[in-house]
């Protein structure tokens, strides 16, 4: 279980003028469920569009799987895309088809396998996210956000990825909603031996289901491990990050 | 990738798989037989790869019923067999089949003409509210946005200016050119000229004018209101206690009025022009000869017919436009579908228009 699925060398990044990496590297292992976090602007976002291959760093180089992105052709690079699910921020479902046909869509595209058993297939993925089975043949203009997060979540796992890569999972969601959501993807991680890349602001995710944390902030990676560790690093905005739980223990205890 | 496979012990009730069954594996497509007899127990040893899909395929094998089947699972990697619960867990979801029947052309018919009446009391609704917003505007002049009524005409008119006059020049010369082919037969070149003006100030001009309009600035007004309604700026201007017809519609429909009898007086312009190039070069009608022909051949009613005709077709573009962004639902498919249906709605009142001004002005005859 020590193999490595990620792995970033001295990525550069500069977008319009404006420097966001500088000479940042980072390992993930299967199986691991990873968080990267950091302020606004520290280009979290960024650094996962050039893991998962859509925005091209500077410099430096991405491996994703073993296999390094920025230099594959086209055809392999597609190969590789379907060895890994994306969860997008607010879901990115089409809005022309069902929930079920959005599901099924990645099925059809890159597998032979008939309609019925796309649609099948679907709806046992839906139902893995935790979805009711009426939602299956919905709009998805018809659903609420955490249940939008759902589905796409859903159409992430349709290949049967064995890498998953979440942009802010639980933002815009209930703590309740996002509570669970964090479970899910937990439990999904377990039992289908995911590995899990996430980006995050919400503490809560961190200290319920990450096994490793990555912080990114200068254009660099500030530091990693557990949470326990990061909180020993002497840094403005990791002290008041962390600062803002107590406080809200505070107002839950007792 | 390993062959998937199922080796079935009728004896013990078992099946024993082996391979890689996994999404990916092309084997995956035509699945082994289904065994004859009940399955209880399956064996996992030879598995190189299991994923949720394969499970499911397993599962949809041995199943009987549209509950998961009972097995017991002898030999599976932990991960395998975690994967295996997982599926079982979930199984009965995917046994429901609802496909939608296909609509009957009766039921079509049905819902395109609801669609139709939605259309025409829409449109009612959305004259009422922008009549009632006029008349607000009308006692507080200085709510109007100035402002924005000029980077309207900027877009609607001035950036659409050489476009339309090209498009009339060309079509002013294709008409001067094809009626001269009929006109020298009969040595009556001249009467070129007449045809030339009669067509493109009274016809052409406003009507292809309008249509251009229609596709250029009646599907950007559409597709413009659409996304804002997509990304709630239309609710946040409402929620600051301004008027989105204030704000967004009255401007552009008043620079549309403005824009399109500019726009068709130009058009006339080029038109004439593109038939005075052909009529030196093909008719022998020299310039002067031309400009003379015209003076008597022009009537001052033929121009203001065809300008008089723009407002009113700028009028209707701009409120369909205006109506079907606001109509827009709050998704990307939505704004495609309205903007599309602004531009064939727009083309159809303007010719439907176009027929009614046409019967009235001979009735009338002017």
């Amino acid at each position: 279980m020590t193999e490595t699925v990620i792995e970033v060398r001295d990525i550069n990044t500069t977008l319009g003028g404006k420097v966001i990496h500088q000479g940042v590297s980072l390992d993930v292992r299967r199986g691991e469920v990873i968080a990267l976090i950091g302020g606004s602007g520290t280009g979290k976002s960024v650094l996962l569009r050039e893991i998962i291959g859509l925005l091209e760093p500077g410099s430096g180089s991405v491996k994703v799987l073993g296999e390094a992105v920025w230099d594959l052709p086209a055809e392999r690079l597609g190969a590789l895309r379907t060895r890994f699910g994306v969860l997008f921020q607010d879901g990115a479902l089409f809005s022309s088809m069902t929930v079920e046909q959005n599901v099924a869509t990645p099925l059809r595209e890159h597998t032979q396998l008939p309609l019925r058993e796309c649609l099948q297939l679907a709806r046992l993925k839906l139902a893995m996210a935790g979805l009711p089975p009426d939602v299956a043949t919905k709009q998805p203009s018809e659903l609420s956000g955490g249940m939008r997060k759902r589905v796409a979540l859903a159409r992430a796992l349709a290949l049967d990825p064995e890498l998953l890569f979440l942009d802010e999972p639980t933002s815009g969601l209930d703590p309740i909603s996002a509570r669970a959501f964090d479970h899910l993807i937990r439990l999904l991680s377990d039992s289908l031996g995911l590995t899990v890349f996430l980006v995050t602001h919400d503490l809560d995710t961190l200290l319920s289901i990450i096994d490793r944390v990555i912080v990114l902030a200068d254009g660099r990676v500030l530091g990693e491990g557990s949470i326990e560790k990061l909180r020993q690093i002497d840094d403005p905005w990791l002290t008041e990050y962390f600062s803002s739980r107590p406080q809200k223990e505070g107002l839950n205890g007792s | 990738m390993n062959r998937a496979e199922l080796k079935v012990d009728e004896a013990q009730a078992s099946v024993q798989m082996s391979g890689d069954w996994v999404v990916h594996n092309p084997d995956m497509v035509t699945p082994p037989a289904r065994p004859a007899g009940k399955i209880t127990k399956v064996d996992g040893g030879g598995l190189t790869g299991l994923d949720t899909a394969g499970a499911w395929l397993l599962l949809n094998l041995m199943s009987e019923s549209e509950s998961a089947p009972q097995l017991e699972l002898v030999n599976f990697t932990p991960q395998h067999s975690s994967i295996m619960q997982l599926v079982t867990e979930h199984f009965a979801a995917t046994q429901m089949n609802a496909t939608p029947s296909a609509l009957t052309f009766r039921a079509q018919l049905g819902r395109g003409m609801i669609t139709f009446g939605k259309h025409i009391s829409g449109l009612l609704d959305f004259v009422g509210r922008l009549t009632f917003e006029l008349a607000a505007l009308v006692r507080r002049p200085d709510h109007f946005r100035w402002r924005e009524l000029g980077a309207q005409v900027q877009s609607i008119f001035v950036n659409a200016i050489p476009i339309s006059m090209a498009l009339i020049f060309l079509l002013g010369v294709v008409f001067a050119y094809l009626m001269g082919v009929q006109a020298k037969k009969y040595g009556a070149n001249i009467f070129v000229v007449d045809g030339v003006a009669a067509a493109i100030c009274r016809e052409l001009s406003p009507v292809i004018i309008a249509i251009l309009v229609a596709g250029r600035t009646g599907a950007a007004i559409t597709a413009q209101l659409g996304t804002m309604k997509v990304t709630e700026e239309i609710d946040a201007i409402t929620t600051l206690g301004l008027s989105p017809y204030a704000v967004l519609v009255v401007p552009r429909l008043i620079a549309l009025v403005i824009a399109l009898p500019l726009l068709v007086f130009l058009g006339d312009i080029t038109g004439l022009l593109g038939g005075m190039v052909v009529a030196q070069q093909q008719l022998d009608i020299s310039g002067s000869v031309f400009l003379d022909r015209l003076s008597s051949a022009l009537d001052i009613h033929t121009l203001l017919v065809g300008i008089g005709k723009a407002p009113v077709f700028a009028i209707f573009i701009g409120l369909i436009a205006s109506r079907m962004g606001f109509a827009a639902k709050r998704d990307a498919q939505s704004v495609g579908v309205n903007t599309t249906s602004t531009v064939v709605q727009s083309i159809v009142a303007v010719i439907i228009l176009n027929a009614i001004f046409a019967i009235i002005f001979v009735q009338l005859d002017i």
